[in-house]
Order: structure tokens, then C-alpha cells, then sequence
């Protein structure tokens, strides 16, 4: 199986329908600056939240995601695992492509940590059998023995981040898109988080990593993509991308 | 693809998924009754306070035997609860599983059938009531007994491309789910539920013939008290599940794309 991603001016308008046009109209007329946010005809707000990416990913390649908060790099993996539909231009993302968006994703206070596993499976697309097989790699990470089989309402927020660690990374992607989970636990934790990401990171054909730290983009990374307001400011190998991001940061 | 071929294909997706929706319709079952030493059997017990109640007072208000008022009671106050309570649910299917469909791309009639499977397992603990009511007043027939169970199944059918349409429309208008409630509220009491349709006189017949739901609800409920079912409700329920059901692969179909915008 060879993975692919292709974008070809893909362009993503968010209609926002829980603000009031009206008033959100004139917020931005009094700011006054050229804005992403506009009204669609049916007077519902509507953000660009990207503008026009093309981008194109071949098996090996380790994508790092910068830009600034709001830049549009979460909207970005969300249209590469197929959750949004781009409003113009075409993806082909060929490859079974999985999301970590958020590591807290299904989880279940009342089902035991066993029960978590399993409905964390099935959502990600995994069959009985690719969860049953993975239930003892999570368990002998997680360390947690005996908690497993207790409602995950019992466990301390240490406990529950490792167990929600190990899930997400226990899937096998031909494409893996990753939102900030890295940094998470504690620092003894966070050795043994960062091996298992590696390894998830060697299982996956094509990597791309939204994250602000520009030291794991440079451990992790062959490529960057800096996103500003939606737009692709620069795209190409690491240190020139990450070099003109901390220059323009930093004026 | 066209529209209609995706809605097929999410329906396709969705029904090989089986594993999550039954998996996430029993969570919301147990989130909801954590602890509770009855658990879902307080349904049971609720349902039957309400039939024993109503069925009493509307049959001694009516005039009505009882022998026969409360078996036809019970059947359609449990088989109504199935019904609106998976259209009700269903409204709120897509609004609900926001944090889901955000994160992940699952087939979307996924959280769909979550509610059809959720009540159709409390319909399951209700129907203790149907059973205890015809143990006690007597199985009029044996034979039509089975035909309960397709009754069943065109009732689900219709519920749940109601339940499909009314979850698009509430995620896109938020004022459905509102709507809807109020609608089913009204159809309760104009539906042969606590009355049947041969207790009103000539002139207003029509309340029942030209009522859609009064056939939903006789499908299921005359193979249990002993009559079979005439042609014409079964041409009319199955008629609604293929043209609702149609209607709604194709909104789901047009509407697929739209539906993580809308949550």
C-alpha cells in the first residue's frame, strides 16, 4: 500500500451559526482590517478558515504543521482525515488515514478501562480482532494491571491520560494526523509517551503533526508547512521554513 | 456518486459498524442508569404505573371493558414509546455525538441507529408489560402472534427514517428538536392509542383512517390482540418505509458532507 496525500487549492469556509451576524458584522467593521470573516447569502458567518493549500505527501514523509493559533492547522488535518469536505479545490488522500485530534476522544466514565479500549477501537475503524490484539500492548503500557478492569470514573487524571495515550497510539495508520497530543503526563511518563510515539511514527507511512515546539519538528520532521490565516505562507524542508517562521515571530 | 447511491453507502457503512452503534446505544443506557440496583427496569416499572393508571380511568371513562381496554392500551402505549421516542431521539442523533463526528469519520447514520438500537432494548424491557398484560387477560390468538414481529420491524423502519430526517434538520435549525417533541405530543392524543378507532362515530372516522401513524401503531398491535392485519396496512407501512425511507438516504445522501459543519 502505498499512502498519498494531494491537495490542489483547497479552500474550507466554516459557516459559524451560534453568532449573530448582525453584531458580529459590526465587531469587525469597527476593527476595520481586512478580515477572513464574511457573510455567506443566507446571512449565516462564515470564516475562510483555509485559503487556497495545495500540498502534495509521498510514503516517508514526516509533515510538521506551523503557524499561529487560529492559522488553520487543525482545520487542515480535519480535511485530511476526510471529516470536512473542502468547500473548493480536491483531496486525495489514498491510504487508511487516522485522526488524533483529541486524545480524550470516547471516552466512557462509567465503562471500565477494558470496555474504553474496545469502544475506542470501533470508532477508529479497528475490527474485534485488530482490538483484541491491541488490548495487551495497551495494558502492558498503561501499567495500570487490575485498574483496567474498573470504571474509568475511578481513576486518578494521571491514570486516565496514560490509558487515553496508549489507546490513540495503539492504532496502525498508513496515514497518521496528529493535533498537539505530545506533552502530555508527567515527566517520567513523558519519556516512555515519546519512545511510543516514535514507534507510531516509524508504523505510519505519512505523518503530519500540528505542534508549536519547533524542537520535535526538528527531530520528527522532513518537511514543514507554516499556515498563516489559512494560507500557505511557506512550505519546503525544515530549518528554512522553521528559520523564517522565528524571524517573522520574532519581528 | 450521486446522492442518493452516498446515502445508500453511509447506510452500508453504518449497518457493517454494527459493533460501535450497538456498543455506544447500550453506554447511553448504562450512563443513564449507573448504579441504579433496577437499572433500566425502572422503565418497566414506570411503564406499568402509567398503563395500570391510564388504562383504568380512560376505560371506566370510556365505558370500556377492561378485559379488553387494557391490553390495547399497554400494546400501544409501549409500542408509541418506541416510536417517538426514537424520532425524538433522533433529533438530537447528530447534535449529541458533536464531539464524535468532529474528531473522527465514521459512517454518519452510525449515530442514527445508536438511537434505534437504544430504545428498541428499552422497548424490550417495556414489553415485560405487554407479556405480563396477556398473561393475565388471555392470548386471544396464537396464531397472529408472529406477525408482531415484521409489525415490529416496518415500525422501526418508519421511526427510524424519521428519526434520520428530523437529526439533519435539527443539526442544520436548531429549533427542531423543539418542533418535533411539540408534534409528537399532539399526534399522541389524536392517535388510536387511548382509544380505538371503532369508539368514534361515523363522522369522525377519518381522524384514523387518514392518520399515517394510526397503521404504524395497528401493525404492531393487532397481531397481539388477535387480529390479523389487513392488506391495506401492510401496503401502507411498508409503502411509508420505502418512500421515507428513500427520502431520507437521499437528504442524508445530499446532506452528508454538511452534517460536521452543522454539529
Amino acid at each position: 500500500m502505498n499512502a498519498s496525500i494531494r491537495l490542489h487549492q483547497v479552500c474550507l469556509d466554516l459557516p459559524i451559526f451560534d453568532v449573530s451576524a448582525q453584531s458580529l458584522k459590526k465587531r469587525v467593521m469597527r476593527l476595520g482590517r481586512r478580515n477572513r470573516i464574511a457573510e455567506d447569502n443566507t446571512g449565516v458567518v462564515v470564516v475562510r478558515s483555509l485559503d487556497g493549500v495545495s500540498l502534495e505527501l509521498q510514503p516517508g514523509d514526516r509533515l510538521g504543521l506551523i503557524g499561529h493559533n487560529g492559522a488553520g492547522k487543525s482545520s487542515l488535518l480535519r480535511v485530511l482525515a476526510g471529516i470536512y469536505s473542502p468547500t473548493a479545490g480536491t483531496v486525495e488522500v489514498h491510504g487508511r488515514a487516522v485522526p488524533l485530534l483529541d486524545i480524550n476522544l470516547g471516552m466512557d466514565d462509567q465503562s471500565t478501562g477494558r470496555q474504553n479500549i474496545r469502544l475506542r477501537g470501533l470508532l477508529l475503524g479497528m475490527g474485534d480482532d485488530e482490538i483484541r490484539a491491541k488490548t495487551q500492548d495497551i495494558a502492558d503500557f498503561t501499567e495500570l494491571g487490575d485498574y483496567l478492569d474498573l470504571p474509568l470514573r475511578t481513576y486518578s487524571s494521571g491514570m486516565r491520560l496514560r490509558l487515553a495515550f496508549a489507546i490513540a497510539t495503539a492504532v496502525d495508520a498508513d496515514i497518521l494526523l496528529l493535533d498537539e497530543v505530545i506533552g502530555v503526563g508527567d515527566a517520567s511518563f513523558q519519556d516512555k509517551a515519546a519512545r511510543r510515539l516514535e514507534q507510531l511514527h516509524a508504523r505510519a507511512e505519512i505523518v503530519v503533526l500540528a505542534i508549536h515546539d519547533a524542537k520535535v519538528i526538528r527531530q520528527s520532521c522532513n518537511k514543514t508547512l507554516w499556515l498563516d490565516r489559512g494560507r500557505v505562507r511557506a512550505f519546503g524542508d525544515v530549518e528554512s521554513v522553521l528559520d523564517a517562521y522565528s524571524r517573522h515571530v520574532a519581528a | 456518486m450521486s446522492v442518493l447511491e452516498m446515502g445508500f453507502a453511509d447506510l452500508a457503512g453504518s449497518l457493517r459498524a454494527w459493533r460501535l452503534w450497538t456498543l455506544l446505544g447500550w453506554l447511553e443506557i448504562r450512563q443513564r442508569y449507573a448504579r441504579s440496583k433496577l437499572g433500566p427496569f425502572w422503565l418497566t416499572v414506570s411503564m406499568g404505573v402509567l398503563v395500570g393508571a391510564l388504562g383504568v380511568v380512560y376505560g371506566t371513562l370510556f365505558g370500556q371493558k377492561l378485559t379488553d381496554y387494557l391490553p390495547m392500551v399497554a400494546i400501544g402505549l409501549v409500542t408509541w414509546t418506541l416510536f417517538s421516542s426514537t424520532v425524538n431521539e433522533g433529533s438530537m442523533a447528530y447534535i449529541n455525538s458533536s464531539s464524535y463526528i468532529r474528531q473522527v469519520n465514521t459512517p454518519r447514520l452510525v449515530y442514527v441507529l445508536q438511537v434505534g438500537w437504544r430504545n428498541l432494548v428499552i422497548f424490550a424491557h417495556n414489553f415485560v408489560i405487554v407479556a405480563v398484560v396477556l398473561g393475565i387477560f388471555g392470548v386471544k390468538s396464537w396464531l397472529t402472534l408472529p406477525l408482531v414481529i415484521p409489525g415490529i420491524l416496518l415500525l422501526l423502519a418508519n421511526a427510524l427514517w424519521m428519526g434520520m430526517i428530523a437529526g439533519l434538520l435539527s443539526a442544520r435549525f436548531r429549533d427542531f428538536p423543539q418542533i418535533i417533541a411539540a408534534l409528537l405530543q399532539v399526534a399522541f392524543y389524536v392517535t388510536p392509542i387511548l382509544f380505538h378507532g371503532a369508539m368514534l362515530s361515523q363522522q369522525h372516522r377519518w381522524i384514523v383512517t387518514f392518520n399515517p401513524l394510526a397503521y404504524l401503531i395497528d401493525v404492531v398491535r393487532q397481531p397481539l390482540v388477535g387480529v390479523e392485519p389487513p392488506a391495506s396496512t401492510w401496503t401502507i407501512t411498508v409503502g411509508m418505509a420505502l418512500g421515507g425511507g428513500l427520502l431520507a438516504l437521499w437528504m442524508t445522501g445530499r446532506y452528508h458532507k454538511r452534517i460536521p459543519y452543522w454539529v
